[in-house]
């Protein structure tokens, strides 16, 4: 199958637990970065088609027994802006019911700069992930 | 003994009454018996919370003896009109007289009249007749003294089960209630809540909106009773904590139960968080642990509607089949529920509640085929 790569932000201008929204072919895609693993989900809810990438990134609760619970995997999770539907992001399964209701997740590759954007004027140092590019890989859907 | 005709059936809902609150004398406390003479057992056991009833005076009018006194109240006459003319199996009796005690202010004076109640139902009715099994009338105002009562009454074989009212003064999933659920698990019997009470005694008001006026408002306030039962047991981790816990809702409604269901899984969906410990579908809970009495059947036109509810609701598995004799809304074993698939039918007349109450097939010389 074709794939779009699209070129979503230097390493160095996205540092961790911070977010970036794309649009392909008409479809918003969030990029995270989740301490330092870039992941990427469709932004749009299984449930009712909201915006799922716009949502808060937050923690949820776990529990092994009734009345108690701790709070974990903060900053994993995303909570639909809509209706509160929780998904992990780094695998885009919902909390509630990981193998039946999840949202689509595409690869995200950590690149180096493309060479044309090198300037021989410029003096070279060696490349660095902070140089590198975050992409995206989106499927280029069959119309 | 003829041999009877028609299906067997277990009946989950009969009422039997005492003639007179003296019935209860030899097995109450004698303290209490004075206060009884002057005051009665300032229990509200019709027209609950001052509300009228149906029917001749809340019963058939055909259920009356003779002296025309109490309805229910003569052995024989339930046994003609209900035990011998059907094929019964089992009957469930649910009493009636006392089983608003929880709505009391006073916890020991309400313990007492709940074992009372139980004693005098084993011995004029459970030993009279093997068919009928009892249900045992605890008192809520204090757990600990209503687990005592369990461990006692449940000790005798005709026990299947703890009796308690809709109305409540919180919902039935809090900690509260601990003890009671305990000694069910230790004594393997089920909860169940027989519709009564609501807005009675120190109960909580019957609806959110307040006291309606007329008792056919009343009667539609049941629902909304069980569902807050329902919706405690499951997000209070019930049945989490007690895994063997079995609960029936008598004469509460079934047909609300899928839109119901269908409200708590959407609705957990989006707010699982604040509950985590409740990690599968609510509607899961229910079809699990809780079971719901066929009476009063609702009549749509055509009444085949019924069955597409039947269907969500997964009634092969969570109806059991009642009548409520000798009450005015009797439902007919012949003919209050629509036409069902032959296997359904029999899971609700019999099965369900064979397999809820742990009531062994009976090998009747009386009885058809089952």
């Amino acid at each position: 199958m074709d794939t779009r790569h699209v070129v979503v932000a230097r390493v160095r201008d996205f540092p961790a637990n911070t977010r970036r929204l794309v649009e392909v072919d008409g479809q918003e895609i969030g990029v995270f970065n989740v301490k330092g693993e870039y992941y990427a989900l469709r932004s749009s809810c299984p449930h009712q088609g909201a915006p799922l990438c716009r949502g808060r990134v937050l923690g949820t609760n776990v529990s092994t027994k009734p009345y108690q619970m701790e709070y974990a995997h903060e900053g994993e999770i995303i909570k639909c802006p809509w209706h509160g539907w929780e998904f992990e992001i780094s695998s885009g399964r919902s909390i509630f019911n990981p193998h039946k209701v999840r949202v689509r997740t595409y690869d995200v590759t950590v690149e180096p700069p493309e060479e044309e954007e090198e300037d021989p004027s410029i003096p070279m140092y060696p490349v660095t992930i902070e140089a590198g590019q975050v992409v995206v890989h989106v499927p280029v859907q069959q119309r | 003994m003829t041999a009877k005709q028609g299906e067997l059936f277990i009946d989950c809902d009969i009422h039997q009454r005492i003639k007179s609150p003296k019935d209860f004398y030899p097995y109450l406390p004698r303290v209490y018996r004075e206060d009884i003479d002057q005051f009665g057992l300032r229990l509200t056991t019709t027209g609950g919370g001052g509300y009228l009833n149906g029917g001749a005076g809340g019963y058939r009018a055909d259920s009356y003896p003779d002296d025309g006194t109490i309805a229910g109240s003569e052995f024989d006459l339930l046994k003609e009109q209900l035990l011998d003319s059907y094929n019964i199996e089992y009957g469930i009796l649910g009493g009636q007289d006392v089983s608003p005690v929880s709505t009391l202010p006073d916890a020991d004076y309400a313990a007492a009249v709940a074992a009372a109640y139980n004693d005098w139902m084993i011995e004029h009715w459970i030993e009279r007749d093997d068919r009928l099994k009892g249900l045992a009338v605890i008192a809520l105002q204090n757990p600990k003294k209503a687990a005592d009562e369990i461990r006692r009454s449940g000790k005798h074989p005709g026990i299947v089960g703890a009796l308690v009212q809709n109305g409540a003064r919180f919902p039935y999933g809090q900690r509260y209630y601990d003890p009671i659920f305990e000694a069910l698990a230790e004594m393997n019997l089920p909860f169940c809540i027989h519709i009564g009470g609501e807005g009675s005694g120190v109960n909580g008001q019957p609806t959110p909106a307040g006291y309606p006026s007329y008792y056919i408002e009343n009667r539609q306030s049941r629902a909304m009773g069980c569902q807050a039962h329902i919706a405690s047991m499951i997000f209070e981790g019930l049945f989490d904590r007690y895994p063997n816990l079995q609960v029936v809702f008598i004469e509460g409604g079934f047909i609300w139960l899928p839109t119901f269901l269908w409200r708590l899984d959407s609705d957990w969906k989006a707010l699982r968080n604040q509950t985590p410990w409740v990690q599968k579908p609510p509607s899961d809970y229910v079809f699990d642990h809780i079971r719901f009495t066929s009476q009063p059947m609702e009549q749509p036109e055509p009444q085949r509607r019924l069955l597409s509810v039947f269907e969500w609701a997964k009634a092969e598995k969570t109806l059991m089949f009642a009548t409520d004799y000798p009450h005015w809304d009797f439902d007919s074993p012949e003919l209050s529920l629509p036409a069902l698939p032959d296997a359904m039918r029999k899971r609700i007349m019999l099965e369900n509640a064979r397999e809820f109450f742990k009531l062994p097939a009976r090998q009747l010389a009386d009885a058809v085929a089952d």
